[in-house]
């Protein structure tokens, strides 16, 4: 039983003038019978931590900061001291699993080795209990007396483990236990270091792979370039993610559970340097800055007075870039963000819109998060367009209120439109009549310039122009730029009408059936696109589309709207995998090549009922009688589903 | 090189059309005999067209072309000066009942509502006016310039201009481009300026032409029954006198030439018209 307390530990890499900042002011509590997990890109000081805890820093580390063990102070100690600590208190498994062996001496020895070393235990009866330790792994006895380069990936691994466990630590420093192993040697060590938690070990689990972090661990740790970003439940890491960072982190991780996976962080972040120019200022004024690859000393020298993740954030806003952000409580999570955590960019509060007779949408609400995809799905004339029309400020709902970026959009609207409308871009469904057949490409592409009067400079417009058709991998030559639409395919002019939402960097992108008259490989192309650039621009979009296999590949979350109302929302994954209303079902089973038994257009509008029942094979008379009840919220995360008879599993 | 119009830059596309549209072709050649005729004919001829100083209803000669009618007066001196007038009356008159129409048009279409209803029914009015016999009177009771004339001409005429601009505006109002525009924060100037107005670009040229055309076969009519000042040349005035004396061998050169220029005049707007149509409009192009 033993807890570690980290507080405002520093490492700096001595090397020379310019050195390395490894770690910054990271506090952290490891505690008995938890597992804390530490995830990050390569490069963010992950074993740095691990490797501080553990006293093994190479020499031209300097630390600052403190790290108890219970009450004992380690930074400072001496190597003796250490050493009595070091395996008997705290183990560690290595990464790179057989660079960590001795390749001369048979497993079983060197496992061994710590009882013989700390506890003066006799050599035969270290190698007795070594042997158990290692069949306790699940390593066949034979294999006790191999050489490491006989053995496998993941009986290394095992042994390792053994190793660690040999003294019975109250402390457990895991680095990348899994990297290398397939997915049943995985969840063999994952069941051990399960089994060391109820075992009352204070474990941290440094690890690149999240799937692991989240089922394994009880809390997660976000670092980025040696700083601290998100704390949070592990269960939250996909689906409640606060920071932008964490965010993205998990976008780009193939996950099973998540649909969209693969997404990748734009920009790169690489190592924090710290140096003092001596020859330009006296004294020497020691700081910091981000050195991605790519980028020389000079162009890269940027000194990040403000958030480190600034550069790369999708939401940063100017307050981001003054100065060093804490961290802040966001409910259960601590976030080191300056706008605590992801913003809510547009916010619908019981919009409905009716047009003569027809109630084309009843009262909804939304709420969108910076940087996420959200995919709108339904059946035809379910109020898709019209929500993300209000949505997108064209359309003027009848009642409810709407904000985006924290303001009320419809003062907004009256009081400056243009403004509003510098910060939404839309694609439109129809490519071809979304342009006027008179213009060029280039007069297309630059028409929000010439709306907003941003530039005015002819040579300055084509830059802009030709930048963001490069963006959507169209041509830049002039000879394209003086095309005119008749003298595209559709494919090409969706891009250019793309180029044109996208030219002024909008926060906010409003795409209804963007491929839906395009043909698949066109189509492929135009997401896969669109996806990029969503990743790289950072945008927030609301995606349209009858196709819930579509929406199933792009979407963060979906939504799915049946007569005017939305009948469930959550994490796309979950929709799919598990969907609760028996519409969201019957549309993934039509996707699946099932055929419609009912007619369409049986839907009971208007009167109390489902919109459902009339079609709904699970409807009773509470059904018919009732309208559906408040959303009701299912495994507490973010699915939300109006029915009076969810379906579960 | 782009204009925000659309319109393709001239040595780009139209030079070479010209050559291959044959319609576009004999309308520019008579367009331009016509034009040169108007602008710069009444400064080739040595006779003032009012000057009674040779010998009535001579035949053609070297000193004549065209002959000398029964006044003494140069017959091609009085072509060329009346042709000018004929030519002025229909442009201004074109030109006026158009701005007239477009601006009645579009208004009715963009705001729509009561502008929409008054505008419309006061066309309606309009319409059911008879120009000639209004004209007439005027003319004759008010003893009107040709100015004055030719623009009260216009405020007859630009209803159906107007209507077939309204129609159309309230085709393209709703296309789906012009609502991106206005999501992009597109004022209502802007999006008339560089959506609505360049998409209504045929509709000018037919509306001018038409009304050009009308009113010029207008002003013959009017001159051909008097109801000018007799000192102001014009084509119906030199159609009328020639039909006084068709009993005599004139008709070749003196009746003729006026009837002849009319004719080319009107078809030459007409040609040049329907050839211009396609080659403004991008989508025509190709067909």
């Amino acid at each position: 039983m033993a807890e570690i307390c980290i507080k405002d530990l520093s490492v700096v890499y001595r090397d020379g003038d310019h050195s390395l900042l490894a770690l910054d002011q990271t506090s952290l509590e490891l505690k008995a019978g938890r597992i804390t997990a530490l995830v990050g890109e390569s490069g963010s000081g992950k074993t740095t931590l691990g490797k501080t805890i553990m006293g093994l820093l190479p020499e031209n580390a300097e630390l600052e900061g403190s790290i108890k063990l219970d009450d004992e102070q380690i930074i400072g100690k001496d190597e003796s001291d250490l050493n009595r600590i070091r395996w008997s208190r705290i183990a560690m498994v290595f990464q790179n699993g057989p660079a960590n062996l001795n390749p001369v001496l048979r497993i079983v020895d060197q496992v061994a080795e710590p009882l013989v070393q700390h506890h003066g235990m006799k050599k035969s009866d270290a190698v007795a209990r070594a042997r158990e330790a290692l069949q306790g792994m699940g390593l066949r006895p034979d294999l006790a007396d191999r050489f490491p380069h006989e053995l496998s990936g993941g009986e290394v691994q095992r042994t390792l483990l053994a190793m660690a466990l040999i003294l019975d630590p109250e402390v457990l420093i895991l680095d990348e236990p899994t990297a290398a192993l397939d997915a049943m040697a995985k969840s063999f060590v994952a069941r051990t270091i399960r089994n060391q938690r109820s075992r009352q070990k204070a474990i941290l689990l440094i690890t690149h792979d999240l799937d692991l972090a989240r089922g394994l661990a009880d809390n997660v740790v976000v670092l980025y370039l040696g700083q601290i970003m998100e704390t949070m439940p592990a269960k939250d890491l996909f689906a409640d993610p606060c920071h932008p960072y964490t965010l993205a982190l998990s976008r780009s991780y193939p996950t099973l559970e998540a649909t969209r996976d693969l997404g990748g962080i734009r920009g790169d972040g690489f190592y924090r340097v710290m140096h003092a120019h001596a020859q330009k200022e006296r004294p020497p004024r020691e700081h910091s800055h981000i050195a991605a690859p790519g980028f020389s000393h000079e162009t890269g020298h940027v000194i990040h007075a403000g958030c480190l993740f600034e550069p790369r954030c999708t939401q940063s806003v100017g307050e981001c870039r003054k100065e060093a952000v804490p961290m802040f409580p966001a409910g259960d999570h601590m976030v080191r963000c300056v706008r605590r955590g992801i913003v809510t960019l547009l916010h619908l509060e019981s919009v409905s819109k009716r047009y003569d007779r027809t109630t084309a949408l009843r009262p909804t609400s939304l709420e969108l998060r910076a940087g996420e995809i959200f995919c709108l799905v339904g059946e035809t004339g379910s109020g898709k367009t019209t929500l993300a029309m209000i949505a997108a400020g064209v359309l003027n709902q009848d009642q409810g209120g709407r904000s985006f970026e924290g303001r009320d959009m419809d003062r907004w609207i009256r009081e400056g439109y243009r403004s509003l409308a510098r910060r939404i871009g839309v694609i439109y469904q129809n490519p071809a009549d979304a342009v006027s057949h008179r213009l060029s490409v280039l007069d297309i592409v630059a028409e929000p310039l010439k709306i907003q009067s941003e530039v005015r400079e002819p040579s300055e417009i084509r830059d802009r122009v030709r930048r963001v058709l490069a963006d959507v991998h169209l041509s830049t030559e002039s000879e394209f730029l003086r095309r005119y639409p008749h003298e595209l395919n559709m494919g090409a002019i969706q891009r250019v009408c793309m180029a044109r939402a996208l030219i002024l960097e909008p926060a906010f992108l409003v795409a209804d059936e963007p491929t839906s008259s395009l043909d698949p490989s066109v189509q492929a192309k135009i997401l896969k696109m669109l996806l990029d650039v969503q990743v790289e621009k950072g945008l927030t979009m609301l995606f349209v589309t009858h196709d819930i296999g579509l929406a199933r590949k792009i979407g963060d979350r979906i939504g799915v709207m049946l007569a005017g109302r939305l009948v469930e929302i959550g994490p796309a994954a979950r929709v799919l995998a598990h969907a609760a209303h028996p519409y969201t079902r019957r549309l993934i089973e039509c996707a699946q090549g099932e055929e419609e038994q009912s007619a369409l257009g049986a839907d009971l509008p208007g009167s109390a009922a489902c919109p459902y029942a009339a079609r709904c094979d699970r409807s009773e008379e509470r059904c018919l009688s009732e309208p559906p009840p408040q959303p009701l919220r299912l495994d507490g995360g973010g699915h939300v589903v109006w029915c009076h008879f969810p379906m579960r599993g | 090189m782009e204009s925000s119009r659309g319109i393709p830059s001239l040595h780009h596309s139209i030079v070479p059309r010209v050559s291959k549209d044959p319609w576009l072709l004999a309308g520019a050649v008579l367009a331009l005999v016509l034009a040169m005729a108007v602008l710069i004919g009444p400064y080739l001829t040595p006779y003032d067209p009012n000057d009674m100083a040779f010998q009535p209803l001579s035949p053609p000669s070297a000193a004549h072309w065209l002959g000398v009618n029964d006044g003494g007066m140069d017959i091609l001196s009085e072509l060329l000066y009346g042709l000018r007038n004929t030519v002025g009356f229909g442009l201004l008159t074109g030109i006026v009942a158009l701005g007239l129409g477009v601006a009645a048009g579009l208004a009715a279409a963009w705001f729509g509502g009561p502008v929409d209803h008054i505008t419309m029914r006061f066309a309606d009015i309009l319409l059911a006016v008879p120009a000639v016999m209004i004209l007439i009177l005027m003319a004759a009771f008010f003893r009107l310039s040709p100015v004055a004339l030719a623009l009260l001409l216009a405020l007859l005429y630009w209803p159906t201009t107007a209507k077939g601009i309204r129609a159309q505006a309230l085709v393209v109002k709703s296309r789906l481009h012009i609502y991106a525009a206005r999501q992009m924060g597109g004022s209502g100037v802007y999006i008339i300026r560089h959506h609505l107005l360049p998409e209504l670009f045929p509709l000018y040229l037919i509306g001018f032409a038409t009304k050009a055309r009308m009113a010029m076969f207008m002003e013959a009519s009017l001159s051909f029954l008097g109801l000018f000042d007799p000192s102001r040349k014009s084509l119906g005035m030199m159609i009328s006198y020639a039909l006084k004396y068709y009993y005599l061998d004139v008709w070749w050169n003196w009746l003729l030439p006026p009837i002849l220029c009319l004719t080319l005049l009107i078809m030459a707007v007409t040609l040049l018209v329907v050839s211009l149509e396609k080659v403004f409009n991008p989508r025509l192009k190709e067909a």
